[in-house]
Order: C-alpha cells, then structure tokens, then sequence
C-alpha cells in the first residue's frame, strides 16, 4: 500500500500537540523562563588538545552581574558523564581532549554579562600533540588520550574461513569507503531551565531521549539521591540521537545549585556545533568475492571509526557497524573487524541509523561492484543472495522471523521505478511548472540514472544491554484516562502514535486521554526514546495492559450500574452496552473511586538468545530505488524521485511514519549530497549553518513515495517494528548506484564530491554535440 | 589553530545608532569616528559576522536609510540608477532591472533566500567587494556611484573592483548606488547569471559567472560580449581572453571548447575547504559554454 | 578572505555596554502599538523572546540561515535574528502568535491537517514564510514555493508535509 493521507482515510489523524506547534504556543523547555533567572554560560576548550596549566576565574567572579563561576573544583560528585562510560570531564582540571571541552560555567543575571565574565577566565595551556586521524591515534607510538589507549572499543566477528575461500571465489571486489562527520543540526539547540527547589530538590527542564539517564547520571555528578532530581524532557525540538547524551545539564544543575536561583542555559549554534555529538565518520575497507553464478562466498570488513575525544556510545555504534556490515544476505565466509578510536575530533555519539549508514553504504556498494563483475543486474544479485525467512541474524544468532527480506525485495522489484525508469519521469507537484520541465528538452549535460539498495536495520539496544520496557494505565479521579510512559517526545510522533492506539485498540475517544510522557517524577522505566523502539514498546505494552486494564473497566462500570460486564464494552466517552448505548462515562465510573484505577506492565526489549553483547532480536526491512539527474557542468546530483518499501509490520501511525520515512530520507540526502561537519586542527571549518548545509526544501523537491508491507507472520507477537532510523539508511548507496549507471563512476566517499563527477565537455578537441546523441 | 575562544568570548557591545541624513553627514561620522563606526544599510552579512566573531561589533552603526536617495531606483536619461539601500528583493522583483540588467535581476534571485533578501541591501552586497551580484553588474557596464566626502562620482564596476581589492578605497568612501546603461540597441541583448554553490538553493556560491553579449542571429555573432566571474569571497573579475575569443567572431560548436579553455584558465579564484580552484575554473568554463551551446541550439 | 573595508576591529577598552545606547522603538508587534526602550541594535529575535517574551519566535542558527525566527516585518518575511531594533521603526511586526488570536489561520491548519510538521520548532517560520508568500502571491507556481520557502530549514520532515501543506492552504483560498 502507498501511504499516504488518502490511502490511510480516517486513520490520518492530527496529531496531539499539532494544535500547539502550529501556532506557535508549544512552550519547549529552551522557551521556558522563571522569576530570577540567571543565564548560564559554559567556557569551552581553546585548543582541541592540551595540559591545562592554570584556571583563574578571579576577574570573572568579580564581573558585573555574575553569581557564580565554577570549575572542576566545585563538582561535589563524579566528574564525569557518559551513558557507557563516564569519563567525559564535566569540567576538565588537567587536560583539554577536544574544543568542547568545558573549563568553566558561569551564572549571571543577562547574557551579555555572562558573556563578557567567560571572556575574562584566563586558562594556561600547554599544548599537546593533535590526534586528528583514528589511523594515526592507533599507531603504538601515538600520544595516549585515555590511560587505557586511543582504542575505545574494538570488535571482531568470524565465521567460515574467509581467506581460502577468496581464493576459490570467480570475482573478488575490494574498496574502501568513506562517509562524513554528519551533524544532527536539530533546529532547537541544547538548553534548558534548572530550578532548585524550595524542598532542596531539583527540578531539571531540558531535552534528553532517556530521562531516567539523565537522572541517574545528574545524581552521580551532583552527589545527590535520584530522587531529589525531576527531570522533565520534553517536548523537544528534534534530537535524532544527538540530545540522548547529557549536554548543558550538567551545567545548568550545578550552577542552580550553586547559586539557589533558576538558571537557563541555550546553547548557541555555535556552541552546540563545537560541543555537540556527530554522526561516526567511518573507513570502511571490504573485500568480497562471489562465485560464477554470483552466490556470494566471503567477505572481509575493516571498519575504523573516529569516535571522537570521549566514549558516549561509540563502542554502541561499532557493534553496531560490525552486525550491519553483513547485513541481509546469506554469506558462508565473513570476518569482520572493527575499532572506534579516540582522536581530538569533536566527539562522535549516537545518531540515527546509529553505524547503519555507513555499514549499509559500504555493503551496498561491494554487492553493486560484484554485479558489475558479473554482468548481472545489481537487483537480481541480491535475489541470488537475499536472507529467506528462517536464516539467522547476521552475526549468525537467532532473530524474530519475518519475510522481510524477500518482501521488500520483491516490492521494489515490481516498482516503476526499477520497471522502466525512463517511463518513470518524475510528476511535478505542480501541474503548470510540469509542462514547463517536460517541455525543456534536456540539455545533453543532465544525465540520468537509477539505483537501488536493500536494508535490513536492528532495533533496539540489543543483547546484554539493560532495555527495560513498561508503562502504566490510569483511570485518574478526574475521569481521564491516563497513559504513563517514560518516552520523550521530540517530533517523531510518539505522543500521536500512543492516542492512536489507544483510540483504535481501546475505543477510547481521544478527549478521554491525558498522556504523560517525559517527568521522571511520574512515569515508569519505559526505556530510552531510540533504537527505533518506542512504537514497539508502547505496542506491546498495551498489548499487556489490555486485557487487565479493560475488564477493571468492565467491572467498575458492571457493579456501579448493575449490569453484567460481559455485556459491556470500552468506548469513547465510557462504558458502552454492547447492542449500543453509553452506560456509564469515565467522569462518572471514577467518581466511584477512592483512588486511581491503575495497570502496570514491566518488560524487557525482546532480545536473542545468543550471547553476543549488541546483536539484535527485531529488525525493519527496506529497499529503495532513486532515480537522480547528474549535471556534468557542475558535477552536482538531484534526486528526482525515490521509492521507498518499508517491511516494518502494522503502520501504527500513517502520517507518523509517512514523516519518519521522508524526513529520515532528507537527512540521507544530506549524509549523501551535502553534509560534513569538517574539522581542521580539531577544529570545525563549518561551524554555523552557512557553511554546513542541510537539504533546503529545493534540495528535496523530487518525488517521494512510501509503500508499507505490513504483513508478519501469522504467529509474531512483536506487532509494529521501529521506522524511526530505516528511512535515513541505504539512499546513500542507492545514490551511488544511480551516479554509476548515468555516468560509469564509482562513488566510495560521501559527501558525493561534484568535483569526481564534473566533466569538461566543451574542449577545443571535441565539440559538445557529439554528446547530444 | 585559531583561537576559538575569541569567537564566544568577547565581549558584546550595544553599539550606538547615528542616522544621518545624508551623505556628507554620514561621511563626516564616519571621518569622525573612524575605526569605531560602520556604515550599515541592511546589516545582513554585519550581524552574520558579528556573531561569527569574525568582526568586532562597532561602537556605532551609522544607519544609511535616512539618506534621501539611498532607497529609489530610477529610471532617467539612458540610465537605470540604484541607491545602495535597495533591497535585494526589490531587485530580484523589479521589472525596471530585469529590463535593464537581466543578469543582475537573476543574480538578485539567487543570493541567500527572500527572507534575507528583505533586509539585504544592493550596496551591502557590493561593498563587499566579493558579493554575488558583481559579476553580474561588471558584464552589465554598471558604474558604482562613490561619496568620498566631496564628491558624489561614478566609476565602472572593474575600476571600483580593482581599488577595492588593491586596498586603495578610504575607509569613509561610501558606495551611494549603481547605475546601468539602458541599451535601446535593436537585437536580442542576451544577460544570463548562473550561480553553483553546495546545494541547490540557500547557499553561498562557489561560483557565480555571468555573460551579457548581442546576438546577431544573421551573423550568428556575438557583439559587445561581456563575461565575467566571482564566487565565494573571491574577486570577481571580466573574463577578457573569453570575451576576446567571441567578439565579433561567428558563433561556432567548435568555438564553445576555446571559449571553455580562455574561461577556465583566466578565471582567477582560490582553494577552499569544499572546492578546489580547479573546480571552479572548470564550472565557470562550463556555465559560460554551455550558455552559448544552449544559444546555439536554439536558432 | 578579504577585509570588509567598513569593517574594522573597534577599541578594546570599551564595556559591556554603551550609555549612549538608550533608544525608544516605536512599533507594533501583533496589533499592538509598543513603545520600548532599548539599545537600538538589539536583534528583534531578542525583543520579541526575551522582552516581549514571544516565544513561537524561535532562535536557532542566529544568522539567518534556518528561518527559525522568522516574522513578517510590514507584511514580508524577515529574519528576526538579523534584524536590528531600529530598522523596525515604525513597522507592524507580526509573529506567529498574531496569526491566530481567535482561531488557527488557514496557513496554520493546513499544517495541522497534512502533518506539514514533527518536532514543530521551525514551524512558526515556515508559516510564517508561506503567510508572506501567499499575501503577495496567492497563487504561487511550484517554483515560486520553492523559493519562497527556500530559507526555512526544517529538519525533521524532509518537507514532504509542508508542501503538502503549503499546496493545501493554496487550495483552500487563504485570504489573507
């Protein structure tokens, strides 16, 4: 089914918290302001490595309106943060590992003033030799950034005997490919407001995708009980995986604390730039061989990932990589090694995709170079090799069986697109600029092709990693009925999703909820808002909370009105006679109530067996097929038109998952045309907007269509798999295909480099016209 | 390395605001005040700058928009003048320049988005020294019309070009407006800009090349044949071995590839981070080729 | 890069402020006729977050390269960050909280119906930006709502949904 509003009918529903967005009084938490609030500035690192000599914060304490300057003396816990590891200084004391680096916060009662007292910190350095390549970081006698060696994780997989099966192998490619330091560039920055609360608690208002993380590691820094700290999350103006690592709060809490008045910190852009996570810029190296009939026999991985100054979840996103660098095909011989290392490089964390990216756009590639060897289509190479329902994961452990694989394979299959791309031409959403573009014959500079790639893509945070799930059903004194979940939402929909199910699960009316998401005072541990799993988590638990909580219901409504609850049933407004007629409504039934009416479910993220610390259990499927038009003059890419299948089980969301599709594909745009944040001296070159470029809406204005498999197997009980990452996955490679068969280029770095694809045609040697042919 | 922490850590003043009411007077503060104070007119690339940190902020902004003037676009004797407050929308929308300066309109189009181009002025752009709209008024004949206390004169685009880049252009020197000759000649006077940047839209160009010539499409040849390029914070500059090429001479394919060398080899620009020089030697080769490839295919 | 000639390094003695600084700014903001003391360079952005506190205006890049902030200055788009308080002498501003006192604008609705939005921080800009298209063009090409929006950066859509949006309002005749 193409989705899409028409196709989805009455299930395309406004979401929640659109009213609020589109007119502008969604307050975010960067929006928020108390009385007596000061402003809080953090002092970042001037060199990207150095021994901090001295830190001398006298002027800035004696400035104009400044309340407090601290530094790394005045953390009274643990010094450090990180969801893995928490090494990352809070503040540094003797050593600056990237321009990030925090030296020093102030608190002061305007920001000019806040930002004058930072200019008057004085720190003496002594600067250090600069790691600004991972390959050189790993050399033995490169400068050590950790005590424990430059090498965060590293991980290696194996099966088979690769090395004598090459030699057996008909073709063999090899290649290495590179992909950019990609930048969230989520429009709301990091910030916040941090209140210290009358009663000695504090309550934390900033954006995070886990609060009860940013609990937990808040608790650690401050040396404060958990709970004594509120965090509240959201709503958030978009994250993407770049918000789920602390950022400001450990700054804004402990200069709240200090000085017992409201502070709020919002980063700059600049500053959320310097400081902020990035996407993993990988070395991929692969070498793969297939046989004559194109049955794929070995291959062999290197992945090197700049994991930046610090750990966050680099060792996360490398298992990562290493699963999906096999992703979805039956290969008999693989070895796989991979290493996240420490540079002076801002620092790389956890970003949507999460190593898929740049796994799938490697894997991708080798698949369409060995089809090219064998001068067989690239599509139907992935048939001969495509996972079939019953094959193990791809670091071989036992995962939820789906068609997935060969469904979407077969979807883009039949799509126009792969079809007859020249008949595929691209509809203009506006009909009179259509004629105009179709009547412009095309100059003999545009060429064109087309290309394809498959994905599979894990969700979750696989084995060995606490996942926790659960949430809480609440028929409240007021008659509401409450959904409670620890999630955040940060655009993705989550707060839609969650009213829809309720209303097409339950038959609740949409007025009859209140959803409680994002207050560590209030909600379960539902989890991390990431890994693509929410949608799923929320599923199943109400999956688990349905039967108890609606015959609780049920039986309130029976002995208050006296009828038998197996004639009754959940409805909008109350409880429903099931031959018709409101019974009894949800203000009245908890009238009757001393106290809420309550279900609660725990759970844990389905997980595989096999005890491989990251592999995944569920996973999403995905082809796709672009087609782009390459001008030769300037050697730039558009993509004219991407069709995309999505194998993810039922569509909770239609107008959800329509967005996470599209929207997750404009960021592949970007990963694939446009974006690097690119460092020099361990500094950022694009340190702004200006010179880093995310797609425009002209960037984006092809066509995009979405087709939803939902069928699953008739025993999963998994229901909707995540679509939040699936979308941004594998257009990169699809990309690259397309630019090969237009021009016979292989791409093997992204951002795709015009200068590879611009060509001279107008030479003293050749006349342009032979190109118009 | 730089030393970033300047960036964040200055400082941040509230300047003062001066309005004069013409130029003389603005001229006189700025004499005045020197270093301490910039003329403002849109103020788009200033503030850019100011929270880039890559100017200090002034002590004094002396506001231009009170200048009688500064603000029309007139169209008299033979001349379409522009005062150096016109927004670039105004150009991007005016008949008057899409009339006289085809190219210039287009450049106007193509610079920041129309939001900025609200506010962004004509003479911010120019003073520059190196904003997209340059290359397009230099195959225009535009003159530039300078206030250097005195005087209110009028010079080429190339001339004000080459004293500003030479560092020959007094601090107080305002750029008052600009002025096209309006062309009554008979044939089809052709005036194209094509700026290349990092995406398709919203971008700073990489390369902006503009070309402006009559086509005697009898002859099949080019006349007064202007070609020039910019991009960047690079100079932007005529193309003269290019224009040499096609002046006067019969419009051939087989010109296109010697047009594409002069243009590539004489365009003067620069490395940067996501271009190499070489790069925009070659899209400039191209843009201007394939324009006339494209004037060709069209007889 | 080339210096800017009319830009040069001020004096490094001088503070945080200027005492001369003091300005009145006559204006409306959302109808509203405002009379504000303030240093007339203090970007609009500020005015209208943290003086008015009109927060649907929403900072982002601060250099006019999102659209986050966007207003309508005398009915055009403009970017709220770069814009000084003197330039908007005079001038009826409006925000996104002056389009729909009583009830939503057509704009805004057809926002709210085609999911022309997610995380919903670049929102206001991007209504705000089609407000002032379809004021001086109600019936805009495909082209001309390409470039109208050119200057608003959404991230979490991929615009999918704003266009769908923006083709919806021109359908339902904003007037505006």
């Amino acid at each position: 089914m193409l989705l899409n509003k028409e196709s989805s009918g009455s299930r395309w529903r406004v979401r929640p918290d659109g009213q609020d967005k589109v007119s502008g009084r969604l307050q975010y938490l960067t929006d928020m302001s108390a009385e007596g609030m000061l402003t809080g500035r953090v002092l970042r690192a001037q060199q990207a490595h150095a021994r901090i000599l001295s830190i001398d914060t006298t002027a800035a304490l004696a400035a104009p309106g400044v309340h407090a300057v601290i530094t790394h003396k005045d953390v009274p816990g643990l010094n450090g943060f990180g969801i893995a590891l928490p090494h990352q200084p809070v503040f540094c004391s003797d050593r600056v590992r990237y321009t990030g680096d925090a030296i020093a916060a102030i608190a002061a009662e305007s920001d000019a003033e806040a930002e004058y007292a930072l200019s008057l910190i004085r720190v003496e350095y002594e600067t250090l030799p600069l790691l600004e390549d991972a390959e050189e970081a790993m050399k033995p006698e490169a400068v050590l950034l950790h005590e424990e060696g430059n090498v965060l994780h590293h991980t290696e997989y194996r099966r088979g005997e690769p090395e004598p099966a090459f030699r057996e192998c008909a073709h063999v490619v090899e290649e290495t490919y590179f992909t950019p330091r990609q930048m969230h560039t989520y429009m709301e920055t990091e910030g916040g407001l941090f209140i210290p609360e009358d009663n000695g608690r504090l309550t934390v208002y900033s954006a995070t995708q886990h609060g009860l993380m940013d609990r937990r590691q808040l608790s650690r820094i401050l040396a404060l009980p958990e709970e004594d700290i509120r965090v509240v999350s959201s709503p958030i103006g978009g994250s993407f995986g770049g918000k789920d690592e602390l950022n400001v709060q450990p700054y804004g809490a402990l200069l709240a604390l200090r000085t017992r008045k409201p502070v709020r910190l919002h980063n700059s852009r600049y500053e959320s730039v310097r400081a902020g996570l990035k996407r993993h810029p990988m070395k991929i190296t692969m070498k793969t061989g297939c046989d004559r009939e194109g049955n794929l026999v070995a291959h062999k991985v290197r992945i090197i990932s700049d994991t930046g100054a610090y750990a966050t979840l680099g060792a996360e996103v490398l298992n990562f990589a290493t699963e999906h660098v096999v992703g979805p095909y039956r290969i008999p011989h693989v070895e796989v090694e991979g290493f996240a290392v420490y540079t002076n490089n801002g620092v790389s964390g956890e970003f949507r995709g999460f190593g898929g990216n740049q796994a799938i756009f490697a894997l991708e590639g080798q698949v369409d170079r060995l089809a090219e060897r064998l001068g067989l289509d690239p599509w139907e190479l992935r048939r001969r090799n495509l996972r079939q329902y019953g094959d193990p994961g791809p670091l071989g452990q036992p995962i939820a069986q789906t068609h997935g694989a060969v469904q979407v394979w077969e979807a883009l299959k039949a799509s126009a697109l792969l079809r007859a791309p020249e008949t595929a031409e691209v509809p203009e959403t506006a009909a009179e600029d259509n004629g105009k573009r179709a009547e412009e014959k095309r100059p003999p500079w545009i060429v064109t092709g087309t290309g394809a790639a498959l994905a599979m893509h894990g969700a979750g945070l696989g084995y060995g990693i606490p996942d926790p799930a659960g949430g809480r059903l609440v028929l409240a004194l007021d008659g509401k009925i409450e959904a409670v979940f620890g999630y955040e939402e940060f655009g993705q929909g989550l707060i839609a999703t969650m009213e829809q199910m309720l209303v097409e699960q339950f038959g609740f009316a949409a007025d009859d909820l209140r959803i409680i998401i994002g207050d560590t005072d209030v909600v379960p541990d539902s989890g991390s808002s990431t890994a693509s799993r929410s949608t799923s988590m929320m599923w199943m638990a109400l999956q688990r909370l349905r039967p108890e909580f609606t015959a609780e219901l049920l039986e309130k409504a029976a002995s208050s009105a006296g009828e038998p609850a197996g004639n009754l049933q959940l409805g909008p407004g109350g409880v429903w006679r099931r031959e018709g007629g409101l019974l009894i409504s949800y203000t009245e039934l908890a009238r009757g109530l001393k106290e809420p009416l309550v279900c609660q479910t725990v759970f844990h993220y389905p997980t595989t067996p096999q005890p491989r610390v990251g592999a995944h259990f569920l996973y999403t499927y995905s082809a796709i097929a672009v087609r782009v038009e390459l001008n030769l003059l300037t050697g730039r890419v558009r993509i004219t038109d991407q069709y995309h299948v999505v194998a993810a089980g039922p569509v909770a969301n239609p107008q959800g998952y329509l967005g996470q599709i599209e929207g997750g594909s404009s960021m592949a745009v970007g990963f694939t045309l446009s974006e690097d944040a690119v460092m020099a001296g361990g500094a950022y070159v694009t340190k702004n907007m200006d010179t880093y470029l995310v797609p425009t809406i002209i960037d984006m204005n092809g066509r995009i269509q979405v087709e939803a498999i939902e069928d699953l197997p008739e025993h999963d009980t998994y229901g909707p798999r995540g679509i939040g990452e699936i979308g941004s996955v594998h257009l990169a490679p699809a990309v690259a295909a397309a630019i090969f068969q237009a021009v016979r280029k292989r791409v093997n770095k992204l951002p795709v480099e015009p200068e590879l694809l611009q060509e001279t045609l107008f030479t003293t040697q050749k006349a342009v016209n032979s190109y118009a042919g | 390395m730089e030393t970033m922490g300047a960036i964040q850590d200055g400082p941040l003043f509230t300047p003062a605001l001066r309005q004069p009411r013409s130029l003389r007077e603005a001229w006189e503060l700025k004499s005045g005040l020197g270093d301490r104070a910039v003329y403002v007119s849109g103020g788009t690339l200033l503030r850019t700058q100011w929270e880039a940190g890559t100017a200090a902020v002034p002590q004094v902004l002396i506001d231009l928009r009170k200048i009688a003037g500064m603000g029309d676009m007139i169209e008299a004797e033979g001349y379409l003048t522009a005062g150096s407050l016109v927004t670039l929308a105004a150009c991007r929308s005016s008949s008057a320049l899409a009339s006289a300066g085809p190219a210039a309109a287009e450049a106007a189009r193509q610079i920041a988005a129309p939001a900025v181009r609200n506010l962004a002025t004509l003479g911010g752009n120019i003073a520059s020294g190196y904003g997209d709209m340059l290359p397009a008024l230099l195959v225009h004949d535009a003159e530039i019309a300078v206030y250097d206390g005195e005087f209110l004169s009028v010079q080429p685009v190339e001339a004000w070009l080459e004293r500003r880049w030479s560092g020959s252009v007094p601090p107080g020197e305002l750029v008052a407006g600009i002025r096209l000759p309006r062309r009554e000649t008979g044939g089809a006077r052709l005036a194209i800009c094509r700026k290349v940047g990092r995406r398709e839209a919203f971008t700073a160009s990489l390369v902006t090349a503009a070309l402006a010539a009559d086509w005697d499409a009898g002859s099949r040849t080019l006349r007064g044949v202007r070609l020039a390029a910019g991009g960047g914070s690079g100079r932007p500059q005529r193309l003269a071995a290019a224009e040499a090429l096609l002046e006067d001479a019969e419009l051939t394919h087989g010109l296109l590839g010697a047009v594409y060398e002069a243009v590539e080899s004489g365009f003067a620009s620069y490395d940067d981070p996501f271009a190499s020089e070489a790069y925009k030697q070659k899209t400039a080769g191209n843009l201007i080729a394939a324009e006339l490839w494209r004037l060709l295919e069209s007889e | 890069m080339p210096d800017n000639y009319w830009l040069q390094e001020t004096d490094e003695t001088a503070g945080t402020g200027n005492p001369e600084a003091a300005y009145i700014l006559n204006c409306t903001v959302n109808g509203e006729e405002l009379s504000l003391e303030i240093p007339p360079g203090r970007r609009l952005l500020s005015i209208l977050r943290d003086d008015l506190e009109l927060t649907g205006t929403k900072r982002s890049c601060e250099i006019g390269r999102c659209g986050a902030c966007m207003v309508l200055l005398d009915g055009r788009p403009v970017n709220s960050c770069l814009t000084m308080a003197y330039q908007c002498e005079d001038a009826e501003i409006t925000t996104i909280e002056g389009l729909s006192a009583a009830e939503l604008h057509p704009v805004q609705r057809a926002f709210l119906e085609e999911g022309g939005f997610q995380c919903g921080y670049c929102t206001p800009g991007m209504v705000i930006s089609v407000v002032g298209m379809l004021q001086s063009n109600p019936q805009p090409s495909q082209s001309d709502i390409e470039e109208a929006m050119s200057g608003n950066i959404c991230r979490c859509t991929g615009y999918g949904g704003i266009l769908r949006a923006v083709h919806k309002a021109i359908e339902s005749g904003v007037s505006p």
